[in-house]
């Protein structure tokens, strides 16, 4: 921490130097000379008669003087380093708070000197700064308010676009050819697919804008998982699917219902598109010290490496067959991922290839009721990768993107992977001790602060798939 | 005697859209295009159902509502059922369906039917 150390040799602030200078010859100069003075009279008198009384009275006044003084000074020149360093601590501590992003910080130092104008243009900049912030919410809802609007205009069209649609199927405008019948067929299936994503972009713009209705009301988890099952379970039955439940004893706990359904329903729909006939969907609840662990396991195909990292990825789907058959936005993932975070739960996956997946997520025990905003569609994570990834290529030259590349595809590229390998470069003497702090530092920077991300260590330790498990947000 | 059922939307398509597969069907069709237009016609023509439309300029819906007691309702309306429940509109007696836009043109006929062969 250097920038605790401040330097009072480098404050070249004159007038407290000139206020110090002054304090202290008061006291070094001025003090003294009454001293001298008084012993001078003193010693005019009492230069005939020096009595042994009058020798140790003399040294008690001499002693108490030098006392005095001394004293004196000690706490003149505390109170003025108090008068530097008090303002400054202010400084120091305002600065910490807008670290925080508390814009509204004001400082109120009112000292006369240096450090009150110091003070002053620290206001000038904080307020700057809550302006910008001000703007920036506005523009912000500005968007949400476009897009909710718009979407309406959106999906009025479809209305009598399915309706004649199917009256032209169902044979309202007389009989028609077998091409004719394949052609509407073709045209209401993107028909139904485009008014599928305006839905979904309508709800990714509610979440982004943390407009999501959340009702919170005191509900048992438990039954909420089972109604959902229930529900699922005439879907599960059409590929011979069964569904199986295991919770743990879970406490009632605030929460929105619907919410919580409308995930596991998500991740039980796509367990049960990427599943085989005949196989089974474990939908479990863990309860933890801070949170409750869902999961949704199912014994399908799983996912590639790369499909994993991309899967909550707003629009992308995986390539497959299955996934044509059954359509779907791309977008319900994002989705899920919307509400989870939104309410300071964390969700993932775990896979392997031919073995099947596991997705889990978790609800926070005490209720987040303040909803904040959340990006789905353009994401914090990226820019956060681009911004290592630069930090790479200064750190370590061209070399480095291909280390960030390697870094990434074992999934090493969180705050704490990159501190150790950072460890790792500097024990090698691959780079130096300097150079090390300098990367570390600036990559925390770069990961700023997660404020409100709880459950940051995941459980690694249950090992679901032998061999290798990827894990990915 | 056929029965006479008033639709009631601002969009002349799903206005036209629906009269088709009503009329198709054996029904007597007669159109409105909002609040006032619907409350005119009910007066007038005396219809044995309104299908109407919840979002829709001028008078709000649910004050067209409170107006028309005596004859069956069933809303269309891109909004989901919740929401409309949320903003008080279902609570009369005489609101009888809900159709979520965009509508399947068998289920709007037959629940149609449905209501109308409940007397």
């Amino acid at each position: 921490m250097d920038e605790d150390k401040y330097n009072i040799s480098k404050i070249i602030f004159s007038k407290i130097n000139r206020k110090l200078t002054l304090l202290f010859i008061i006291v070094a100069v001025i003090a003294p000379s009454f001293a001298i003075y008084y012993f001078y009279n003193l010693s005019i008198t009492l230069s005939e008669n020096m009595t042994p009384q009058t020798t140790l009275l003399l040294q008690t006044i001499t002693a108490s003087i030098i006392i005095l003084i001394a004293l004196d000074a000690g706490v003149i020149g505390f109170l003025v380093s108090k008068s530097i360093s008090k303002p400054i601590k202010k400084l120091y501590t305002a600065t910490k708070k807008l670290e925080e992003g508390d814009y509204n910080i004001k400082v109120d130092i009112k000292t006369g000197d240096e450090i009150q104008r110091l003070a002053e243009a620290f206001n000038k900049t904080t307020a700057a700064l809550s302006r910008l912030e001000e703007e920036r919410k506005e523009l912000d809802t500005a968007k949400t308010d476009f897009l909710s609007i718009t979407s309406h205009e959106l999906r009025s069209p479809m209305t009598p676009m399915k309706a004649q649609l199917q009256m032209m199927q169902e044979g309202y405008f007389g009989k028609l050819t077998k091409k004719q019948k394949e052609s509407l067929i073709i045209i209401t299936r993107n028909a139904d697919r485009l008014d599928k994503i305006i839905v979904d972009f309508l709800e990714i713009s509610r979440i982004e804008a943390a407009r999501l209705k959340f009702n919170f009301k005191e509900i048992d988890p438990a039954d909420t998982v089972k109604e959902t099952v229930k529900f699922m379970d005439g879907f599960a039955k059409e590929k011979n699917i069964k569904l199986k439940v295991d919770l743990d004893d879970l406490p009632k706990i605030e929460a929105d219902p619907d919410r919580i359904s409308q995930v596991i329903r998500n991740l039980i729909n796509n367990a049960i598109k990427f599943s085989e006939n005949k196989s089974k969907i474990e939908i479990s609840a863990i309860l933890n010290d801070d949170y409750i662990q869902f999961s949704v396991k199912d014994y399908g195909c799983g996912l590639t490496h790369e499909n994993q990292i991309r899967i909550f990825e707003p629009f992308y789907q995986v390539e497959s067959s299955q996934r044509r058959r059954h359509g779907g936005t791309g977008l319900g993932l994002a989705i899920c991922r919307g509400i989870i975070e939104s309410q300071k739960g964390k969700i993932w996956v775990e896979s392997r290839e031919d073995k099947g997946s596991k997705f889990t997520f978790t609800i926070p025990l005490k209720p987040v009721k303040k909803i904040e905003p959340i990006k789905i569609l353009f994401s914090r994570r990226g820019l956060i990768e681009r911004k290592i990834k630069e930090e790479f290529k200064t750190v370590l030259g061209p070399l480095g993107v291909n280390e960030f590349e390697e870094l990434k595809k074992q999934n090493s590229i969180d705050k704490n992977d990159l501190l150790e390998y950072i460890d790792y470069l500097t024990n090698k003497h691959i780079i130096t001790d300097e150079r090390g702090n300098y990367f570390k530092n600036h990559i925390s920077l770069i990961y700023g602060d997660k404020k409100g991300v709880i459950n940051e260590k995941r459980d690694t330790s249950e090992n679901v798939f032998q061999g290798e498990v990827v894990k990915r947000n | 005697m056929a029965k006479k059922i008033l639709v009631v939307d601002d969009e002349p398509d799903i206005r036209e859209s629906v009269k088709m597969i009503l009329t198709k069907n054996g029904y007597n069709v007669i159109t409105a295009d909002n609040g006032d237009q619907c409350l005119q016609k009910a007066k007038q023509e005396n219809p044995d159902l309104i299908l109407l439309d919840i979002m829709m300029p001028g008078t709000p819906v649910s004050e067209v509502v409170k107006q028309i007691k005596n004859i069956k309702i069933a809303f269309m309306s891109v909004v989901r059922i919740s929401d409309a429940r949320k903003r008080g509109l279902t609570s009369q007696e005489n609101i009888v369906d809900f159709f979520q836009k965009p509508f399947n043109v068998s289920d709007l006929i037959d629940r149609v039917e449905l209501i109308l062969n409940e007397d």
